[in-house]
């Protein structure tokens, strides 16, 4: 029995409001699905004094497309995302929410809380990385859009004002021979925590990889691109030599710790083997 | 405060703390003991209803989040053709033995033939992820699973 700390509840029904409200209440948190911030409370681990519910805005929640971007509103869950006809060109996104958390999770966590919660581990930030996701934030003040790397200041912290609210996560909508892949090692299966998460992102061009992008999860201080293996990869065929080096490679940009999931060694050396699975799949789907 | 909401089929008030978890309300101010409760959070699936026909675990879900919304759990589904199905095939296949996590897995499990009448196993294994038996070791449950499917008759 973990009773819930006290809160003051308050349920917006626009943006405008859950801003008024953001800015204006003392520790304020936005809550979505909860599926963190709950456990978090019960755990004591965060006791808001209010809590600003915003699944009653209705203009926050949707999957679209809108100026060659896929956008995910600020209470899209999992299930929204994993379901949409919109979001299915960025297949290496789908993969990864589609294997977060249990039906259970997936039907109330959002992107956006996924995001804001900062874990390294968050597995929808890898596939938003390799995407080149940015993240709109509003405020009273006005609204400001940011790379979503930028999104990210260390495990567990997130750069927002107390008075900011993610409002959007859009990615740009892949040109033809794009394609996109998300791989995951988990303690087992099903409904665990990543040891280690890998997104590829390649646009090829008669068997030359014209753009490769790469993000991990769990082996650095927030979810990290590496990117001298990008440049390693660009303008190159896609031979076994080159997933040879690239794999190697990879092993020197992440800076992995050892925790109870698993130990930096293993996760550096996973790092290598769920490239290749990561860039092999990535490039069928390019083809 | 007040939260208004449907409960199996009939609108409910109740008087609750924001603080209150749906779990809490829903058996300790409505008697809907079915659900169970378990981890409180969100692991377990114990505690796993339908919200407007998902299943969520509603230890998770605050009291006034469920205002103007459809709340299901087993009670509300007593009389449900896939649920019998699927109440029979728990017991013929020996799918229950302490029965503390059968409620939720029998939401999760509605919900997934609802949605999928003929799953694979595999289908069947990601529909029931969130729901934890220390008992059975799940294998018959997901034969049960597996068998109530057999059961629906086909369209």
């Amino acid at each position: 029995m973990k009773p819930l700390p006290k809160f003051k509840y308050h349920a917006p029904s626009t943006v405008e409001e859950a801003l008024y409200l953001l800015a204006t209440l003392d520790e304020a948190e936005p809550v979505a699905g909860g599926t963190d911030l709950v456990p978090l409370m019960r755990d004591a681990a965060c006791s808001p004094s209010n809590l600003v519910d915003l699944n009653n805005v209705a203009e926050l929640n949707y999957v679209r497309e809108d100026s060659g971007y896929i956008c995910i509103g600020a209470t899209a869950t999992h299930a929204q995302v994993a379901s949409s006809p919109i979001a299915a060109k960025a297949p290496a996104l789908v993969d990864a929410v589609s294997g977060i958390g249990s039906p259970q999770v997936r039907n109330r966590a959002t992107i956006a809380g996924n995001l804001c919660n900062a874990s390294p581990a968050a597995d929808s930030a890898p596939p938003l990385l390799v995407h080149e996701a940015e993240v709109a934030i509003r405020s009273l003040k006005g609204t400001r859009i940011i790379p979503l790397e930028e999104l990210f200041a260390g495990p567990k912290l997130n750069t927002l004002e107390p008075d900011e609210l993610v409002t959007e996560v859009r990615l740009p909508a892949p040109p033809e021979g794009a394609g996109s892949s998300f791989k995951r090692i988990g303690r087992r299966k099903a409904f665990t925590l990543s040891v280690v998460s890998a997104a590829a992102y390649v646009e090829l061009s008669g068997g030359e990889i014209t753009e490769a992008r790469l993000a991990f999860g769990s082996v650095a201080e927030t979810p990290i691109r590496t990117r001298a293996v990008e440049e390693l990869l660009r303008g190159k065929a896609l031979t076994g030599g080159l997933l040879d080096k690239a794999a190697e490679s990879v092993k020197a940009e992440v800076s992995p710790i050892t925790d109870v999931r698993g130990t930096a060694e293993y996760r550096r050396d996973m790092c290598g083997v769920l490239l290749r699975r990561a860039l092999a799949e990535a490039a069928e789907r390019a083809r | 405060m007040r939260v208004n909401f449907g409960l199996n089929g009939a609108p409910v008030t109740v008087d609750a703390e924001p603080y209150t978890s749906l779990v809490d309300m829903l058996r300790d101010e409505l008697d809907a003991k079915s659900v169970k409760k378990g981890c409180e959070q969100g692991e377990c699936g114990a505690c796993t209803v339908l919200l407007d026909g998902s299943p969520v675990a509603s230890c998770l879900v605050l009291a006034p989040q469920v205002e103007g919304r459809y709340v299901t759990t087993l009670e509300g589904l007593e009389k449900n053709s896939l649920m019998i199905d699927l109440r029979e095939a728990f017991m013929e296949n020996g799918a229950v033995q302490c029965g503390f996590c059968t409620p939720g897995m029998l939401i999760s499990a509605y919900a997934l033939l609802r949605d999928n009448p003929h799953p694979t196993e595999r289908e069947v294994k990601r529909g029931i992820e969130g729901n934890i038996c220390r008992c059975t070791g799940f294998t018959k449950i997901l034969e049960a699973i597996l068998d109530a499917a057999e059961r629906i008759a086909p369209e």
